[in-house]
């Protein structure tokens, strides 16, 4: 009954269209009343939720990632990936997808992603023959990378979630993997259909300009090395590496590349307190409802309700991924991450599944509900950018919903695609 | 009266964007600027931390209730779009009346709690009561509450110049900044 109360009334609370956020609030306040807990309590777990110095790097990630993309590194990764692959048949959308990695190494929103390549690419690929719902989905699939490749403060968000028990290093490294295992697959699937429909092969770089285009782009680049640097190094903690990662972004920006204009930095510290704080007040909420779970013990029942399914560890996992990716379609990453988290990682520990596998798993089963309508960040985001209906962009996306689930199940099921990386390195 | 309310809303968010603006701003310095005094001057210095740490709560806080006005809060719409018209005014009252108590339990339980704690300092930072660290959660919750008010009795104020102030004529950009 207690469950019914704290997750009946959040989901009501939800529907009925109050903000997320502050739906989790709520109910954990109707979860207090209900348990006969002080509403005091709840007060301090709210306050204490965001009284954390990991969740710092939050920001920190997301602002930094927003200044590279607003200040003409977009433009710079796609030039420098068409050094690597713009020769090829079909070298557009491997362009795209490789310039997306590279995005997704010096940022973790796709979104972003999505926003800045596919604004500099579509209507290239477009003029070069490509039809525009082909180039969109190419840009939209290719984009979750960014979730997966460090630094992702998707990572950060897990990392919290889990009570800080999980170190954000390890997810970090952990990410590398399956983000370049979707990277090929992705482009193996651009080269079949490349084929398919004889797409045009681009022209190959003179030495001398590729030299020139390589160094413009590593200047951005590394914002990569100093995070991914500092952190393995010992010599930065990830939040220290993300204000870094901050200060570098902005002399790179404002005077390397001095394409962003001194007047409009206003606006992009409006827009991330906008963006930026709604997933912070959501973290403190969460934390409010994560002491509700735990005192009316939900997380333990939700284990014995799985284990009543089935004590395979292979089927639970399918249970789980079937649970999130429908969730995911209906909501956005970060409150899932953090609602998720605290239920199902007591019964995903119980299996004997290693969290940081575990957050890999929930990381790309929830980038794919970024692809799903009804709600769908990216989707709407990659509708507007390339400038073609939900419609035709679901359609042109099928074949790769295909290859993301593939990834999904590999690294569900085989768990040194996320484990090996971070048990050599760290 | 109703542009005199609504020209004293826009000066709150305007200072509510600005102070959440000048807290990410400073949190931005004052962190390599910890790392700088650790390696560089070999002076490990401990007021980054902590004074980091209240920037965020204001950052939180502040910048939470200006982004309600904004109506940038991540909400699920599917259901209530589907319904009949007079179902959808209902779910908006209910929407502001959740809003409002729970804005209003964020004021009185946040002031709560920074009176309680007003008589603990924080460990690396002797001179500040733990209640001074708190404050921006009830202030937030104070400006969210008025912004609500505002939203119950003047309608949703998203269109508002100084709300759409940051977005550019090309649609792609204002994604940039998002964190999903």
């Amino acid at each position: 009954m207690d469950a019914l109360v704290l997750l009946g009334s959040f989901a009501l609370l939800m529907m009925l269209g109050v903000p997320v956020a502050y739906a989790l609030g709520a109910s954990a306040l109707i979860g207090a009343w209900w348990i006969d807990i002080p509403l005091d309590a709840v007060m301090i777990a709210i306050a204490g939720g965001v009284n954390k110095f990991s969740l710092l790097a939050i920001p920190f990630f997301v602002l930094a990632g927003a200044i590279m993309a607003e200040g003409g590194m977009s433009r710079r990764l796609v030039a420098f990936a068409g050094v690597f692959v713009g020769f090829i048949r079909g070298g557009l959308s491997l362009v795209n997808i490789l310039a997306s990695t590279f995005f997704g190494a010096i940022s973790g929103s796709s979104v972003a992603d999505t926003a800045s390549i596919g604004s500099v690419l579509i209507p290239e690929m477009e003029k070069k023959g490509y039809p525009r719902d082909f180039s969109t989905a190419v840009t939209v699939s290719g984009s979750v990378q960014a979730i997966l490749i460090p630094p992702s403060h998707n990572a950060v968000l897990y990392s919290l979630a889990a009570g800080g028990s999980i170190s954000i290093s390890s997810l970090f490294i952990a990410g590398v993997m399956p983000g370049l295992l979707l990277g090929l697959s992705l482009v193996a699937l651009c080269l079949y259909t490349a084929k398919k429909r004889n797409f045009p092969k681009g022209d190959v770089i003179p030495l001398k300009q590729a030299i020139k285009i390589s160094i413009d782009a590593l200047w951005g680049l590394m914002t990569m090395v100093i995070i991914l640097g500092g952190i393995l190094s010992g010599v930065f903690t990830a939040t220290e590496s993300a204000a870094i990662a901050v200060v570098w972004a902005f002399f790179v920006t404002m005077f390397i590349y001095r394409d962003y204009k001194w007047k409009d930095l206003p606006k992009l510290v409006h827009r991330t307190v906008k963006t930026v704080t709604i997933v912070m007040i959501l973290i403190g909420f969460a934390a409010a409802f994560g002491y509700m779970l735990t005192l009316m013990q939900i997380p333990l029942k939700i284990t014995e309700l799985f284990s009543s399914f089935s004590d395979n560890k292979y089927v639970i996992l399918l249970c789980m991924n079937v649970m999130m990716l429908m969730l995911g379609t209906m909501m956005d990453m970060a409150p899932l991450i953090l609602i998720l988290t605290p239920i199902l990682l007591p019964v995903v520990k119980t299996l004997g599944i290693d969290p940081v596998h575990f957050g890999m798993i929930m990381m790309i089963n929830l980038s794919i509900g970024l692809l799903t309508p009804p709600v769908g960040a990216l989707l709407f985001v990659g509708s507007a950018v390339g400038k073609v209906s939900i419609e035709a962009l679901v359609k042109s996306l099928m074949p790769f919903f295909g290859v993301l689930l593939f990834v999904l199940a590999i690294v569900t099921y085989v768990p040194a695609v996320s484990l090996w990386l971070p048990r050599l390195l760290l | 009266m109703r542009e005199t309310v609504l020209s004293a809303m826009d000066k709150l968010y305007l200072v509510c964007i600005w102070v959440a603006g000048a807290a990410i701003f400073f949190m931005s310095l004052i962190i390599p600027w910890g790392i700088f005094a650790r390696y560089v001057l070999g002076t490990g210095s401990r007021w980054p931390e902590p004074i980091s740490i209240l920037l965020m709560v204001v950052f939180t806080f502040i910048g939470a209730a200006a982004s309600y006005r904004a109506g940038a809060h991540i909400a699920v719409a599917m259901v209530t779009d589907r319904l009949p018209a007079a179902l959808k005014k209902f779910a908006a009252i209910f929407v502001h009346f959740v809003m409002f108590l729970l804005s209003l339990f964020m004021l009185i339980y946040g002031t709560k709690l920074c009176l309680e704690t007003m008589g603990q300092t924080i460990s690396d930072l002797p001179w500040m009561a733990v209640g001074i660290s708190y404050s921006p959660v009830p202030i937030g919750g104070f400006f969210t509450l008025l912004f609500v008010l505002e939203h119950i009795f003047y309608g949703p104020q998203n269109a508002r110049a100084v709300v759409r102030f940051d977005h550019d004529v090309d649609h792609g950009i204002d994604a940039t900044t998002a964190a999903n």
